[in-house]
């Protein structure tokens, strides 16, 4: 064991400061989250649509977001963008973009498989009744769709709070970024990234669970 | 009773040369039928014959290769339907009942949802009436205490004879079942014909695709016997049941003698 004198009182003295971070960090997931179900729902679409040419756009642009890494795409939005339209992007924006873009990637998967999880009797039960395609697919579809998403979605947003601790590396000043301010100016590591992996947990794991919960829920009935 | 006008002579709907392929599998070939009013059809036959492609065709859930399916002198249905057949198609949808071997119950709305959901969204009948049918038809097939109920808590006979009577609330000209009771237990198919041999009674024009022999003989007011796509016989199930004609229908009858 090594000796060390904890000085907790870092963290308690520099309380609002990480928590303005925190702050950050939760309204970055809010807006990301709600941007990428948008844009999920619009990559959906174009992945279901009838004409090739949509459909080649829809699934080219998610394979490609799914299989470069987050950290990369961030990076990319922040130096890379800028040069080739010459335009300004703030971090918090580049942030906001590279994040629900991401994100969107798998959500429309989301909205996919819940698409396509209703049977196609259910559909075909309200064809022969007289329902429109346009009525169907509002009454009988997606209501069911949206619940089977609900969870999914959830988790995603769980994602969404770990993921935007990647703002740090471009400056954005969520919490994990408050943290490495604070930890370069008092030289107190240990203390600070504990508290900032615990705030963390405390936040994500109540949700995982409660999701879980609530997906046994849904599959029970 | 008025006298019937010529329309009401007319077959309520006809397969009228029908033929569908999938991919390079001809499932239908050349199929004729009428189906008249108060007629009770019974289509029987081997597994795979396309005797529920027939029936889906009738409904327009599948599209024919080759044909027509006309619905009192209207054409309904073709392998590419002009604005003038699309335009008959809706028009004549929600009088074409269809009720499927997997009950196809919406489990997200109760039972009597269900059965409103049709009249209130494509007749845009009044709430208040639409519930007030519902009922008396969730009565006539012995379900009125089940109103509230989610599919989910309910048998698969009593599913069934909800998405009877969901077929029943738009008041249509003829039923069609696509095998209703092979999905069932044995002890919960009587609950489903009894309800069929009712409607029946009560002068229901209905085509259903069975294998319930007992059915077929005893509702049915004719029994089409198909075979590999096509319709290899039919007649009066009396003379059906006890002298086929044809060899294939002879074979076929075989296999439920005890
Ligand atoms: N959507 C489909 N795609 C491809 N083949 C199909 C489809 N529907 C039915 N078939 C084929 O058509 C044939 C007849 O099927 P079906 O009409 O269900 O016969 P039956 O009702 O007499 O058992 C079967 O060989 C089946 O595999």
């Amino acid at each position: 064991m090594f000796r060390y004198t904890f000085r907790w009182d870092t963290v308690w003295n520099n309380f609002d400061f990480l928590m303005s971070g925190l702050q950050m960090t939760l309204l970055l997931s809010v807006i990301t989250l709600v941007l990428a179900m948008l844009l999920g729902l619009v990559l959906a679409l174009l992945d279901m649509a009838k004409y090739a040419p949509l459909r080649w756009v829809g699934v080219g642009f998610g394979e490609v977001i799914r299989n470069t890494p987050i950290l990369v795409q961030l990076l990319w939005v922040y130096y890379v963008l800028p040069i080739v339209f010459g335009i300004r992007i703030e971090a918090f924006t580049a942030l906001v973009v590279g994040l629900s873009v991401y994100q969107a990637a798998f959500i429309s998967e989301v909205y996919r498989s819940g698409i396509q999880a209703v049977p196609k009797g259910h559909r075909e039960a309200a064809q022969v009744l007289g329902l429109t395609p346009v009525q169907s697919f509002r009454r009988i579809v997606l209501p069911q769709a949206i619940r089977m998403t609900l969870p999914p979605l959830a988790s995603n947003f769980v994602q969404l709070i770990k993921f935007s601790s990647l703002g740090a590396v471009i400056s954005v000043n969520e919490i994990t970024r408050r943290g490495m301010e604070l930890s370069a100016s008092t030289f107190r590591p240990l203390e600070i990234f504990t508290f900032i992996a615990v705030v963390y947990f405390f936040i994500c794991w109540p949700l995982a669970m409660g999701i879980r919960l609530w997906e046994r829920r849904l599959l029970a009935q | 009773m008025t006298s019937p006008s010529p329309r009401d002579e007319l077959p309520i709907i006809s397969a009228d040369g029908v033929s569908k392929s999938f991919g390079d599998n001809r499932v239908l070939n050349k199929v004729s039928l009428d189906v008249k009013t108060r007629d009770v059809v019974c289509v029987i036959g081997p597994s795979g014959s396309g005797k529920t492609t027939l029936l889906r065709c009738l409904a327009m859930l599948e599209i024919p290769s080759d044909g027509r399916i006309v619905m009192q002198g209207t054409t309904i249905s073709t392998p590419a339907p002009d604005a003038t057949v699309r335009k008959a198609a809706r028009a004549v949808r929600p009088e074409i009942g269809m009720v499927f071997q997997h009950f196809n119950l919406w489990p997200h709305r109760t039972v009597l949802e269900n059965v409103i959901e049709a009249p209130l969204l494509v007749k845009r009948t009044p709430r208040a009436d639409a519930i007030a049918t519902a009922e008396a038809l969730l009565d006539k097939v012995g379900l009125a205490d089940k109103r509230d109920a989610y599919p989910a808590r309910l048998s698969g006979g009593q599913q069934q004879r909800v998405a009877i009577a969901r077929a029943l609330a738009m008041s249509p000209k003829v039923m069609l079942f696509d095998e209703p009771t092979s999905a069932l237990d044995p002890e919960l198919r009587r609950e489903v014909l009894a309800v069929m041999r009712q409607l029946a009674a009560e002068g229901m024009t209905m085509l259903v695709v069975t294998h319930e022999m007992g059915f077929a003989r005893h509702v049915g007011s004719r029994v089409v016997f198909m075979d590999r796509g096509e319709i290899v016989e039919e007649g009066a199930p009396a003379a059906f049941f006890s002298a086929p004609k044809t060899e294939r229908a002879q074979r076929f009858l075989q296999q439920f003698e005890d």
